[in-house]
């Protein structure tokens, strides 16, 4: 295309010509000599000027202080994890049945952290008195929450084509975590705590149904999954409790930091 | 990562540090030090971006609550990438990236879980549906309102990649090469990407919209 050329510029490359991205200099210079083509370019720029570009809401100065803080918790348990090689997403590690006695304790003890918390009358058993031993059972039911947070976050986050999708390691993840959760759900039941049994009992659901796929699913048969725990608000509602947890897993310390070191 | 307590530090050194940060002067200094387990040295990083990255997700989601979670969601992923961070980089471009593809991740989430739903009420307040501002006349509210409801048609035809690519380019001034690194795309694809949804926008605006009216 050269100047003068009677092979007009298509519409792609006058889009590309208009944010600077032309191939080469052809477009450029068909425009100086053509009108049709300078009216058509004028056009293309007069329909992208009616998408505004929006002020997003005010953010203040110390905006990133906030997201700091929200962040922090999340760094922190991050880096605690990796530190002892725990949340390595997709390493085989199966809860051994000597670990559900300490783990129905713990379960026993957060869930009656969170009856006190949301029921103004329930007295919380004498053992939540000890604080160091609330604290560690607190991180093991926290880490549990985080666990299962982030392999909701995979299965929410793969595929995203028409090709089938390998979800052996999330299913192995969600084998290993069936167990605990069960515990979670069947104390907060006997705490009457209708609200986290509820969301645990989705979890467990969504758990369940993962363990026992197949490794490779279809698109759809991912959609249906991601369409559970999408539609019910499980990733928000997992992240609500574990937040609760975190907090209360602080209030016992001091302040957490990414390198998972407890500042004194 | 190693840490070094937050706290330990004095408020005059955080400052100074803040301030060489707002000078840009050290940047490449911090993430070396954040990649080396200093949480104040990121610390600082996602203070100095995180308006910057609301801003985009803001932008791509069309939702501040969703761009929120996208915040949270890049920093946690930068914090994990941060190994894969070439020095020479721009720790702001290589963020933007990353947020970006948060957004799009999002926006495909949302695609499915809105499929055979229709559009929620929370679409109107789309920032991309807003009509630029300027001297409200009769005239002007109309044409206003009639782009209005044809942006959200187009709006409404356009993929998550589509979008994701159109605001990336159109909005945020990003190159088709970068879009294709934030998206995961080769750059044909980011390109054929632009390409549809400017054809969207421009068909579902027509040749109906009278412009002259507008002031």
């Amino acid at each position: 295309m050269g100047s003068g050329s009677l092979t007009h510029p298509t519409e792609d490359e006058l889009v590309l010509h208009h944010w600077g991205e032309d191939d080469g200099p052809e477009v450029a210079r068909h425009l100086q000599d053509c009108a049709d083509c300078r009216a058509a370019l004028a056009a293309l720029r007069r329909d992208l000027q009616a998408v505004p570009v929006p002020d997003p809401p005010h953010r203040g100065e110390d905006y990133g202080r906030h997201v700091w803080l929200r962040l922090q918790p999340r760094l922190a348990a991050e880096a605690r994890a990796r530190r002892v090689g725990r949340l390595r997403p997709f390493r085989a590690r199966r809860p051994s049945s000597r670990l559900f006695v300490p783990l129905a304790v713990a379960a026993a003890l957060v869930l009656a952290f969170l009856v006190g918390r949301h029921w103004p009358h329930p007295a919380p058993p004498a053992a939540i008195s000890q604080a160091a031993r609330e604290r560690i059972l607190l991180v093991a039911v926290g880490d549990h929450l985080e666990r299962s947070e982030m392999l909701l976050v995979e299965l929410v986050n793969a595929g995203g084509g028409d090709k089938p999708v390998d979800i052996s390691s999330e299913r192995q993840w969600a084998q290993e975590l069936v167990g605990a959760n069960r515990l979670y759900r069947q104390t907060a039941m006997r705490a009457g705590k209708p609200g986290v049994a509820s969301v645990l009992d989705e979890l467990e659901r969504v758990l369940v149904e993962v363990a026992h796929r197949p490794s490779s699913l279809s698109a759809g048969e991912l959609g249906q999954i991601q369409h559970r725990i999408e539609s019910r608000g499980l990733l928000f509602h997992v992240r609500v409790i574990e937040t609760q947890v975190r907090e209360k897993e602080k209030e016992g310390t001091q302040t957490p930091v990414p390198g998972g070191k407890v500042v004194s | 990562m190693t840490s070094k307590p937050r706290d330990g530090l004095t408020a005059a050194l955080g400052e100074r540090l803040t301030e060489r940060m707002a000078g840009g002067e050290d940047e490449a200094q911090a993430v070396a030090r954040a990649r080396d387990g200093d949480p104040e040295a990121f610390r600082l990083l996602v203070e100095r971006h995180s308006r910057d990255v609301f801003r985009l997700a803001f932008r791509m989601t069309g939702n501040e609550h969703d761009a929120e979670d996208v915040v949270q969601e890049a920093f946690l992923k930068a914090y994990r990438k941060l190994d894969a961070f070439e020095e020479r980089a721009q720790f702001g471009s290589w963020l933007h990236r990353i947020a970006a593809n948060c957004a799009y991740d999002l926006l495909r989430a949302r695609a499915r879980r809105d499929q055979g739903v229709e559009r929620r009420e929370e679409d109107e307040s789309d920032p991309m549906l807003a009509v630029p501002s300027g001297a409200p006349g009769p005239d002007r509210l109309l044409v206003g309102g009639e782009v209005r409801r044809r942006l959200k048609a187009a709006l409404a035809r356009m993929s998550a990649l589509e979008r994701s690519a159109f605001t990336l380019r159109h909005l945020e001034g990003m190159s088709i090469a970068e879009i294709s690194r934030a998206l995961d795309l080769d750059t044909s694809a980011a390109k054929q990407s632009v390409f549809r949804a400017v054809r969207k926008l421009r068909e579902a605006l027509g040749e109906h919209v009278q412009w002259g009216a507008a002031p």
